[in-house]
C-alpha cells in the first residue's frame, strides 16, 4: 500500500490537493494498522471501563516491529510529498527498506533518505565487515552480559515479598541501566549487521546518562525517534516559532505521542507528559542557562554564560534522578503502581529502609551494576582509543581487539546456552 | 596495521562461529543431560500445523539450546563468569561456601508447609486415630540451615517452619535432630546427608521412639567417585566425593522388598552404584513402597516411615530396632489409597521429611 501511495504521491506532487489527499490516505492507512494492532485493546478496555459495557477485546498478536516500520513508512511518504526523495520503483528495494531484518524489531528508525542510495549500490569492504562484526558483538554483549542480568534483578525485585526503600532504589537504578543496555544493545547489533551488509544506519544512542539536562538526554537517547518526532510532528506543528502557549501545546502533543509510541497504556502517556513537564521547566525557567545542545550555562560555542550556579555534579544528579523516576513510570504496570513505587522510594510507602533481600541482591549484582555504570559512560571507549594511539597499544590491539571480541562472543554464547538450564527437580526430594 | 586487525578480527570470529555451526551439524544429538538429570529436547516433528501454531519454532529453539555443541562447557564458562567476573553470590540459585555447593532455599513458603501438614493430618485422621499407633515427626534441615544465614546467603525462616510443623502435628511427638547435625554431615556436591555421618541423628530418633540402637557398623566405600546433583547444577569442576555406607551383621541379614518393582534384595542396591545417581544404592532411591524385614529383631515392633529420599539412608540404621520397617513415599503413593497397601495397628509411625520437601510440598499427594 505504501509502495503504491509513494508512487502516486510522486506522480501528483505538482497537484497539491491530490498529493495531500494521497498522503493523508497513506498516513491514515498506516496509522490505522498501528492503531488496530497496538492500541485496539487499550481503547476497547478504556471504553468498557468508562461505559460499563463489555466489548470483547481483540487480543491480536502485535506484528513484529510495527511501531518501527510504520514510522519508516510515514517518513518515506512524507518525504516524497515534500520532494525530498524520489519514490522507490523497485518493490523489492522498498520492501528491503521497510522490513530489513537487522533494525526491524528495535530500530533505529531509518529514514528512506538515509539508505535510498545504499539500496541500489553498497560498498562491501573488509573494514566495513570487521566494524560490523565488532559492533554487532559489542551490542550482543550489552544485551546478554549486562541488560539481561539487570533484567533478572528487576524480575527478582518485582516478585520479592521483602521489599524495602533501598530495594526500590536498587530496582529503579537497575531498570534504568537495563533499558539502556537492552535498547542500545539492539541498536548496536542492527547497526553492526547493517555494516556487514554494506548499509550505514543512523546512530541511536550516544551515552545518554552523561547528559547534563533532559534536553540533552533526548539528543542522546533513541535519537532516531527523537529526530523523527521533531521533523514530522514538532516542526510541522510550528515548533518553537509560535506563541508561548502554542509552543507549550506543541511540546505536550509531541511528548504525549512519544509516550504512547512506546506502549498502549496510561503509564506511557504519563511518562511522555513527565518529560514534557521537565522540558517545559527547562525551557521556560532555565533556557537562558542552556545552549542549543542542552548544555547548562554555556553558549553555542561552549563558553560559560549566565549565572547558573549549580555544580557539574549537581546537574548530572538532577538528570539521573529525573531519569530514574521516569523509568519507574515507564516500567510500571499502571500509573497507580508507578505512584506507589515512587512513594516507596521516598520513604512514604511504609517500607523499612533496608531488607535482607536488598542486601543479598545488592551484593550479588554489585559487579554487574559497576560494569553497567562504567559502561554507560564514554570512559571505556576513551581508554581503549587512547591505548590504541600509543605505539605499543596499537601493536597490541592487533591481537587484543579480536581476542576481546571473541571472548565477548564466547561469553554471550555461554550465557545464552545456560538459559536452557532446567534441572529436573526430583533430586531435591 | 588496521587491515591486519580487521583480518584477524573477522578470521577469529568467523572461526568461532563456523566451528560452532559445523559442530552443531556434525555432532549427533544427545539423549540425556547428566548434569541436569533430564532428557534433552530432540529435533521436533515438522508439520504445517505445528509451524502455524508456533509450536515447531518453540520446540526447535529448545532443541537448539539443548543440543548446542559443548553445552556443558559453555555452562561452566558461564558459571565462572558469574562467580568470578561478576562476583555473583549464586549461579542459578546454587552457591558455594566452605567447599559445599548448596541451593538457595528461600523464602519460606508457609502455604507449602501448611499443605504438607494437611497431608500428614489427613493420614493421621483417616488411618492412625484409634489404631494404637505412636506418631513421631522429625525434620531434616537442608544445607542452607547451616550455611545460609551466617554467610550472608538468603535462607528460609527455619525456626518458623519447625514451629508450624509442631503446631500442626500435635498428634506426633517432635524429635529435633538439628543439634546432632552440622554441614560436614552432608555431601559437598549433593543435597543429601552422608549415611556414615548421621549415626547420631539416627540414635536420637531411635531414642525418641524408644527403640534399640546399635552403633557398631563397618564403614565401606563405593569405588566409583560420586558427583552429586549440585556438581552438575553448579557447572563447576568440583572435586569428586566418596559414598560410604554402613553395614553390620544385622543389616546384612535384612530383607528389603520393593513393592513397586516386585523385587526382593538387600539394604544396598549395588546395581545403582554404576547408575546416574549412586546415592540410589540406599534402598534403590525414591520408591513408593518398600519394607525392610529384620529377622534378628525379636521384639515384634514395626515402624511405618513416611519419608523422602533422606529417609533412604537413615532407614537402615533405624531398622535394627524393628522387626519390620515400611517405607512410604507419599509423593508416589496417593494417601487415600494407603489402606489398600498398609494395615495400621499398633506400629510406630514416623514422619521424616526434609525442609526442602516441606517448602515445596506440591508433590505430596
Amino acid at each position: 500500500m505504501a509502495y503504491l501511495f509513494g508512487l502516486l504521491i510522486e506522480r501528483f506532487r505538482e497537484k497539491d490537493k491530490i498529493s495531500k489527499l494521497l498522503l493523508t490516505l497513506s498516513a491514515s492507512g498506516s496509522l490505522a494498522m498501528l492503531g488496530y494492532f497496538k492500541y485496539g485493546d487499550f481503547l476497547i478496555g478504556n471504553f468498557n471501563e468508562m461505559t460499563g459495557l463489555s466489548v470483547p477485546l481483540l487480543r491480536m498478536a502485535l506484528p513484529i516491529g510495527i511501531s518501527f516500520y510504520t514510522f519508516q513508512i510515514l517518513s518515506y511518504t512524507v518525504d516524497i510529498y515534500r520532494g525530498k526523495v524520489a519514490a522507490q520503483r523497485n518493490l523489492i528495494d522498498f520492501a528491503a527498506y521497510v522490513a530489513f531484518f537487522p533494525q526491524l524489531i528495535a530500530g533505529p528508525i531509518v529514514r528512506y533518505s538515509d539508505v535510498a542510495n545504499q539500496l541500489k549500490s553498497r560498498t562491501h569492504s573488509l573494514e566495513g565487515g570487521a566494524l560490523g562484526v565488532r559492533r554487532f558483538i559489542l551490542g550482543l554483549g550489552k544485551k546478554v552480559l549486562i541488560a539481561d542480568l539487570l533484567g533478572e534483578l528487576c524480575s527478582i525485585f518485582r516478585e520479592s515479598d521483602d521489599k524495602s526503600v533501598l530495594f526500590f532504589w536498587l530496582y529503579a537504578v537497575a531498570y534504568s541501566l537495563h533499558i539502556y543496555f537492552d535498547f542500545s544493545g539492539y541498536s548496536d547489533m542492527a547497526i553492526g549487521l547493517g555494516k556487514i551488509f554494506g548499509f550505514r544506519f543512523p546512530e541511536n544512542f550516544h551515552y545518554p546518562y552523561i547528559s547534563a539536562s533532559i534536553r540533552e538526554f533526548w539528543q542522546r537517547w533513541h535519537m532516531s525517534l527523537g529526530s523523527w518526532f521533531r521533523d514530522y510532528v514538532y516542526i510541522p506543528l510550528g515548533g518553537n516559532r509560535v506563541s508561548v502557549p502554542r509552543h507549550l501545546w506543541n511540546l505536550l502533543v509531541v511528548w504525549m505521542l512519544t509516550g504512547f509510541w512506546h506502549g498502549a497504556a496510561w503509564n506511557f502517556l504519563a511518562w511522555g507528559l513527565y518529560f514534557a513537564f521537565l522540558l517545559i521547566i527547562e525551557k521556560l525557567w532555565l533556557r537562558r542557562k542552556q545552549n542549543r545542545k542542552g548544555e547548562w550555562g554555556k553558549n553555542r560555542n561552549g563558553e560559560r554564560i549566565g549565572n547558573w550556579k549549580g555544580s557539574q555534579i549537581g546537574r548530572h544528579v538532577y538528570v539521573i534522578l529525573m531519569l530514574i523516576i521516569s523509568f519507574v513510570i515507564f516500567d510500571a504496570a499502571s500509573v497507580g503502581q508507578a505512584l506507589s513505587y515512587m512513594r516507596a522510594m521516598f520513604g512514604a510507602g511504609g517500607y523499612s529502609l533496608i531488607s535482607e533481600e536488598f542486601l543479598y541482591y545488592f551484593r550479588s549484582y554489585g559487579g554487574v551494576l559497576v560494569v553497567a555504570v562504567i559502561g554507560a559512560t564514554p570512559l571505556p571507549k576513551k581508554i581503549w582509543s587512547r591505548m590504541r594511539t600509543t605505539s605499543a597499544g596499537g601493536n597490541l590491539s592487533v591481537f587484543a581487539e579480536p581476542l576481546a571480541i571473541s571472548a565477548i562472543l564466547i561469553a554471550c554464547t555461554a550465557y545464552l546456552v545456560d538459559a536452557s538450564y532446567h534441572p529436573f527437580l526430583y533430586f531435591r526430594f | 596495521m588496521k587491515e591486519y586487525r580487521d583480518r584477524i578480527c573477522i578470521a577469529i570470529v568467523g572461526l568461532v562461529f563456523a566451528s560452532l555451526v559445523f559442530a552443531a551439524w556434525v555432532l549427533p544429538p544427545k539423549e540425556f543431560s547428566d548434569s541436569e538429570r533430564r532428557k534433552l529436547a530432540q529435533f521436533p516433528e515438522f508439520s504445517l500445523a505445528a509451524v502455524r501454531d508456533g509450536s515447531f519454532v518453540e520446540k526447535f529453539e529448545r532443541y537448539a539450546q539443548d543440543q548446542f555443541p559443548m553445552r556443558d562447557t559453555f555452562r561452566t564458562v558461564k558459571a565462572f563468569l558469574a562467580y568470578d567476573m561478576y562476583r555473583q553470590l549464586d549461579n542459578n540459585g546454587i552457591y558455594l561456601q566452605d567447599g559445599y555447593a548448596a541451593k538457595l532455599e528461600y523464602p519460606l513458603d508457609e502455604d507449602s508447609v501448611h499443605h504438607a501438614a494437611d497431608r500428614f493430618g489427613y493420614i493421621y485422621e483417616n488411618f492412625l486415630v484409634d489404631k494404637n499407633v505412636k506418631a513421631y515427626v522429625s525434620i531434616v534441615p537442608d544445607k542452607g540451615y547451616f550455611l545460609a544465614g551466617k554467610n550472608g546467603y538468603l535462607g528460609m525462616d527455619y525456626e518458623k517452619l519447625f514451629s508450624i510443623m509442631q503446631d500442626r502435628m500435635p498428634y506426633a511427638a517432635y524429635i529435633d535432630i538439628c543439634g546432632t547435625l552440622d554441614i560436614s554431615d552432608y555431601y559437598r556436591t549433593d543435597t543429601h546427608w552422608r549415611q556414615e555421618r548421621i549415626v547420631d541423628a539416627a540414635e536420637k530418633i531411635a531414642a525418641g521412639m524408644g527403640s534399640a540402637f546399635s552403633v557398631k557398623y563397618i564403614q565401606r566405600a563405593l569405588e566409583r567417585p560420586f558427583y552429586g546433583v549440585y556438581y552438575g547444577q553448579s557447572s563447576l569442576p568440583l572435586p569428586a566425593e566418596t559414598i560410604y555406607y554402613l553395614t553390620n551383621d544385622v543389616l546384612d541379614g535384612c530383607k528389603v522388598t520393593n513393592y513397586e518393582e516386585g523385587t526382593v534384595g538387600g539394604i544396598y542396591d549395588m546395581d545403582k552404584a554404576a547408575g546416574r545417581d549412586p546415592y540410589e544404592i540406599f534402598l534403590s532411591g525414591a520408591r513408593s513402597l518398600m519394607t525392610i524385614e529384620n529377622p534378628d529383631c525379636e521384639n515384634g515392633r514395626e515402624l511405618i516411615l513416611f519419608r523422602d529420599s533422606f529417609g533412604s539412608s537413615i532407614a537402615p540404621l533405624l531398622a535394627e530396632g524393628y522387626a519390620k520397617v515400611t517405607l512410604v513415599d507419599i509423593r508416589y503413593l496417593r494417601v487415600d489409597y494407603l489402606d489398600k497397601f498398609l494395615t495400621f495397628d499398633g506400629q510406630d509411625v514416623l514422619f521424616l521429611f526434609s525442609t526442602s520437601v516441606l517448602n515445596h510440598s506440591e508433590t505430596l499427594t
